[in-house]
């Protein structure tokens, strides 16, 4: 018997069988306590979302470490660095937006102050400032 | 993987069975039973018992899966690789007899041992003498024909594995039928 002879008889046994007894009954009520599942939710892998929930972390301890540095190194009334303005809304839903963007406004100063001539630059400032300035507007409005 | 015949006219059974639908997936148990058994039983070594509980098992986890079913592939392919999934789960559970070389070493030779002619129940019955793990390489890559690499990706184990497991099961396998000749 050679091995083509051989492997032809195993592939034989590849045939439907019928088990000894009816299998239904027993899945029908096994079925009942197994809930189908909800419409699958492509869930992140556990590996996945703890990356993701320390790049987070690692992101938001460097910002603001970075924050905190900068504002070490500009005591107030330092000439070469921008000033924090000292304006803070009263009402704590805009506390977060005046934040942003005078850290904008500082960061952009810094940059006009190592290109004085970009246009670019310029222009974000003065988006800034206009921003700020609603911002203003919006507050004192909502007081 | 071969593909596995299905009837054309399944595909209405299988929406309303994935939703809810208890009596049209009745209807696909009476269609794909055979098929689903018929490797189960194989993968089990001929253990009727065991056999039956894995089929129950695949029928159950089909149930809940199927909402999941994209209709990419034939459902019977679906339910056919489920199936072979639930077992190969239940080996994996056994932790059984991972292969070494001092197992392969203790084996004849291939080329020594003669290709014996077998009735159908000796091999089967040889087949199910098997190591769990060594028989399920050889039902699925000899008689199911699957690919080593698909295997290795379902067992676990490396390419090389594989083809060491089905070495050791042929081997294996040959000299069963040959002490009984």
């Amino acid at each position: 018997m050679n091995e083509f002879e051989w492997r032809r008889q195993l592939r034989e046994l590849r045939q439907p069988a019928a088990p000894n007894r009816d299998l239904w009954p027993a899945i029908d009520a096994a079925l009942d306590g197994a809930a189908q599942a909800a419409t699958p939710v492509q869930a992140l892998p556990s590996r996945q979302r703890h990356w993701l929930l320390g790049a987070g972390l690692a992101a938001s301890l460097l910002v603001a470490g970075g924050l905190g540095w900068r504002l070490l190194q500009a005591p107030p009334g330092n000439a070469n660095t921008p000033a924090i303005s000292n304006w803070k809304p009263a009402d704590p839903r805009f506390a977060g937006a005046a934040i942003e963007l005078d850290a904008a406004r500082m960061e952009l100063e810094l940059a006009i102050r190592q290109a004085p001539d970009s246009a670019g630059l310029q222009r974000l400032l003065r988006r800034t400032e206009q921003q700020q300035a609603q911002l203003r507007h919006l507050a004192d409005r909502a007081s | 993987m071969p593909p596995v015949p299905t009837a054309a006219h399944d595909s209405d059974d299988v929406r309303a069975a994935a939703a809810g639908d208890r009596h049209a997936f009745q209807r696909l148990y009476t269609l794909h039973v055979g098929r689903v058994y018929g490797a189960l039983q194989r993968l089990a070594g001929y253990d009727h018992a065991r056999a039956e509980d894995l089929t129950q098992e695949a029928f159950i986890r089909a149930w809940q899966k199927l909402p999941g079913f994209r209709h990419e592939s034939a459902f019977g392919t679906w339910l056919y690789r489920l199936a072979v999934n639930v077992a190969l789960m239940d080996i994996r559970a056994r932790g059984a007899d991972p292969v070494s070389v001092r197992d392969n070493e203790l084996l004849p030779d291939p080329g020594e041992t003669p290709f014996c002619a077998a009735e159908r129940g000796e091999l089967e019955q040889a087949i199910g003498q098997l190591p769990p793990r060594a028989r399920a390489v050889l039902v699925l890559h000899d008689i199911e024909g699957w690919r080593h690499e698909d295997i290795g990706d379902e067992l676990g184990m490396a390419v090389g594995t594989s083809k060491a497991q089905l070495h050791r099961a042929r081997s294996l396998l040959r000299k069963a039928l040959g002490e009984r000749s």
